[in-house]
């Protein structure tokens, strides 16, 4: 065993540690750094699974006959040994999560079901080539998978300029989906632009889309970092790398 | 998810509530898995036998901790099973009681008495797939699980990269999942 090797993992890395945890393979720090980012990455843990009940079937394949008396030995054990309680759980999740409006759950899939419709809609009619269609599949793909992380948490915001922003975030998906409805027409070309803003810094995320019948379709944005607020703002044509109005409304994306 | 299958989920349940009765259904349900894989990662039938003790013992003792929605049970049992079986092959005083045991092992009933068909079926197609491997992927595999060896100890007995163990291990788990037609 190499001793002198890498001590921290990136997440990429960690991810394709996923066959090893589930063989019991792991040890040490990359076993705690993995079980960290279980927690944190359902893609992992359906895949942790799905190799486990795998390694389930290598195990049936070597069953084998224990000594009679065991039989015996367990079943005399088990009626003198207290079994554990049950662990009681405070609330069953739901898959998405409202912030702030606890009586919007059914909305949210709504909102969340109709911004699918939409981004596929809208994939279909503005590609012209096979190369466009596919691409608008590819995007209608993740946009799909985000609302269906079990993490993704739906936020509407009231922007300060009037009309409102629709935000569903998945962080272990690094990605988020943006619409809006009402916000106020703009002329000169100007452009809605949305940013992942952390402390002082912010980060380009991309362009809302101009507006058919008031409303913006679905736009998603990727790289969201722990800790990060998507914000946006009012900028001059074709966007800028950093905002120069106040943004109209920001909404932070975890906790 | 084989059909059985379903049948263990539920007796987990009535273990959960004290039946010791569906434990006894259980147990003749899991002790060959759970034996025959402990045996095959320890070797050693005494402490093989005493493990697997400790594994039904535990199966009895937190059956309300399994969840259906994260598993199938007898997932959940061989996973314990294989903690208990590595962490008795790392524990530092194994070898030790690996010498203290060697020569006190009890009456062993003729292989294949409680096997069912349909489990021999199951465990062709299962060494049917393992073969279907590259040869890296499944010596890797195998000597991970069956061996009990760490990443580490794997990619030193194949002179092989650990970053190559690492992916040839679950690319390897990935057509073992596609080739038995997993479904998790």
């Amino acid at each position: 065993m190499k001793l002198g090797r890498r001590v921290r993992q990136g997440r990429h890395e960690l991810h394709g540690l996923s066959g090893l945890y589930a063989l019991d393979a792991l040890t040490g720090l990359e076993l705690d750094q993995f079980e960290h980012h279980l927690h944190r990455c359902p893609p992992c843990e359906n895949e942790v699974r799905g190799f486990r009940e795998t390694a389930t079937r290598l195990a049936q394949a070597v069953a084998a006959s224990p000594p009679l008396a065991l039989r015996e030995r367990v079943l005399t054990a088990a009626s003198a040994t207290r079994q554990l309680a049950p662990e009681v759980r405070e609330m069953p999740r739901t898959p998405i999560r409202l912030a702030g409006h606890p009586w919007l759950p059914r909305l949210a899939v709504a909102v969340a079901a109709a911004a699918v419709t939409a981004a596929v809609a809208l994939g279909v009619v503005q590609s012209s080539t096979q190369q466009q269609l596919s691409r608008a599949r590819a995007e209608n793909r993740s946009v799909a998978a985000v609302l269906a992380a079990p993490d993704a948490r739906l936020t509407v915001r009231r922007t300060t300029d009037g009309g409102l922003a629709t935000v569903v975030a998945s962080p272990s998906r690094h990605a988020l989906i943006i619409s809006t409805a009402g916000l106020p027409a703009l002329s000169g070309g100007k452009v809605y632009e949305l940013w992942f803003v952390t402390g002082q810094t912010a980060r380009r995320a991309g362009l809302l889309p101009a507006p058919a019948a008031g409303r913006t379709a679905p736009l998603l944005a990727s790289g969201v970092q722990p800790g990060d607020a998507v914000a946006l703002t009012v900028e001059p044509a074709g966007g800028t790398n950093h905002p120069t109005t106040t943004p109209i409304v920001s909404v932070p994306l975890s906790g | 998810m084989p059909e059985h299958e379903e049948d263990l989920g539920g007796l987990l349940t009535m273990v959960a509530q004290g039946d010791e009765a569906a434990f006894e259904a259980a147990y003749d349900r899991l002790a060959r898995p759970v034996y025959g894989l402990i045996r095959k990662v320890l070797r050693d039938p005494a402490q093989s036998e005493e493990v697997a003790q400790e594994v039904l013992l535990e199966v009895w003792r937190t059956a309300s901790r399994f969840d259906a929605t994260r598993g199938s049970a007898m997932t959940w049992v061989m996973t314990i099973a294989h903690r208990r079986a590595v962490d008795r092959v790392r524990s530092v005083s194994a070898e030790t009681q690996r010498e203290q045991k060697v020569s006190s092992f009890s009456a062993v009933p003729p292989e294949g008495v409680a096997e069912t068909v349909e489990s021999r079926l199951d465990a062709e197609r299962a060494r049917r797939c393992l073969d279907a491997l590259t040869e890296l992927q499944r010596q890797s595999i195998t000597l991970a699980y069956y061996g009990g060896y760490t990443y580490p100890e794997v990619a030193s007995l194949l002179s092989t990269a650990l970053g190559t163990i690492k992916t040839r291990v679950r690319d390897g788990l990935i057509r073992m999942r596609d080739c038995m037609g997993v479904s998790w």
